[in-house]
């Protein structure tokens, strides 16, 4: 019985797949007086065409409102869980409380490895970077639209796809170090710390062009309508499965990695 | 001024802005109290084992102790022994002893009681025997001659 209901709707996918296939033929090729590929994956670089105006208060990036949405969602959820699920924890751990567990367990062990004199901001830093810029590059896959203060519909970028956010949580992740290295180490932490000048701006541009890459690629697929069937399914949700979590690693790893050298209090020879 | 890549720095201190609502609201809503639960989790298991070792020495301790015991019991067991036998030995004796001196006073009083119910019963025999005398001869006086009375307080004199 249950091997005859499979069969039916493996068939029935199939006959989904087939339909779209053939449909994707059949439709009308894209409007081509719009934007072209070049002004698309221009306006995907510097977004300074396609704006979008922000509660009627100053017209924004779109990866402004996507880094909004995504905030929102994220406090939402968190609202959620903690209303309904921690509350109801037990000792030996659920499925899901297990999950919660390993989530908050792997960052708080991860700032202590990396800094274990001076860790628990830290961790708690590292556990919102490290949720915005997953969550966050995950959002790119949705493709939710929105209409810029041109009248075009678009799909809402990753947030740290515009060089702005990147900039943003790039510096934001130095500040973090230099007051590690104050609180832990005085001026002489902050020195150590200002010796690697050059590490928000790699940091950030690292974010940037490793997100970047990622909507240029999926801005190529879709923009052809026969690139965009089958083929983002692994271009579009493994790469941005993959670089989400790789992308988080990096920005966790090094943000701890300096906090740690800048706080460790050296001792006099 | 025109910065390249356009780059604003009011988008930046939004981004900054935003970024700081989120990472303190999960902070509080989700990192902060799952963190404190495995907290209290690792210390309750911590009490356990501590808990666990401290009964675990004690036991140890304690058996240390009974084994300590256990070697001395032996002879103390002994002791014991011996003492009980000679209290019952003492106990044995001395009911031995109150026994045989019921027992002879016992018989002293049987003794006592036989011969005054001796006494008694002489006494009573004689005194029937008396009478029956007296009434024998009365009989005799009554009935006999006084040839035969003569006799017979003869021979009762001679008796």
């Amino acid at each position: 019985m249950t091997k005859k209901i499979n069969k039916t709707v493996i068939i029935l996918w199939i006959c989904v797949i087939l339909v779209l296939l053939a449909a994707s033929f059949f439709v009308a090729p894209p409007d081509r007086s719009g934007e072209s590929i070049k002004e698309q994956m221009r306006d995907a670089v510097l977004h300074d065409v396609n704006k979008i105006n922000f509660l009627g208060i100053k017209d924004v990036n779109p990866a402004f409102i996507s880094a909004v949405v995504v905030t929102s969602f994220l406090l939402l959820a968190g609202v959620c869980i903690r209303l309904f699920v921690i509350p109801k924890f037990q000792i030996i751990p659920s499925k899901f409380q297990l999950l919660l567990e390993q989530l908050v367990g792997f960052f708080a062990s991860f700032a202590k490895e990396k800094s274990p004199h001076r860790y628990r901001f830290l961790s708690a830093y590292i556990f919102g970077a490290g949720m915005y810029i997953f969550f966050g590059t995950l959002f790119e896959l949705f493709g939710i639209q929105a209409v810029t203060v041109n009248g075009r519909s678009i799909a809402l970028p990753a947030p740290l796809a515009d060089i702005n956010g990147a900039i943003a949580l790039g510096c934001l992740s130095y500040l973090i170090v230099l007051f590690g290295g104050f609180f832990g180490n005085g001026f002489k932490g902050v020195g150590s710390a200002l010796k690697d000048f050059t590490m928000p701006l790699s940091m950030s541009f690292r974010l940037f062009g490793a997100l970047l890459s990622g909507v240029l690629v999926t801005e190529l697929l879709y923009h052809y309508i026969s690139l965009s069937f089958g083929l983002p399914v692994v271009a579009g949700v493994l790469f941005t499965l993959l670089h989400a979590l790789v992308q988080t690693y990096v920005l966790i790893m090094l943000t701890a990695t300096s906090y740690g050298e800048a706080s460790h209090k050296k001792e006099r020879k | 001024m025109n910065i390249p890549l356009n780059i604003d720095f009011q988008q930046i201190l939004l981004h900054l802005f935003n970024f700081s609502i989120l990472s303190f609201g999960l902070y509080l809503l989700l990192f902060k109290p799952v963190q404190s639960f495995m907290e209290k989790r690792e210390h309750t298991y911590l009490d356990m084992h501590h808990k666990a070792e401290t009964e675990l020495k004690e036991a140890e301790e304690l058996k240390a102790a009974y084994e300590k015991h256990l070697e001395t019991v032996e002879a103390e067991v002994e002791e014991y022994k011996k003492k009980a036998m000679e209290e019952a030995e003492r106990e044995a004796d001395e009911l031995l002893q109150s026994t045989k001196q019921q027992a002879a006073q016992i018989i002293m009083e049987a003794k006592k009681a036989a011969q005054k119910e001796r006494e008694k019963i002489l006494e009573s025999a004689q005194k029937e025997i008396a009478s029956m005398v007296m009434d024998a001869a009365e009989k005799l006086l009554s009935s006999s001659t006084s040839e035969a009375l003569d006799r017979f307080l003869y021979s009762v004199k001679k008796e």
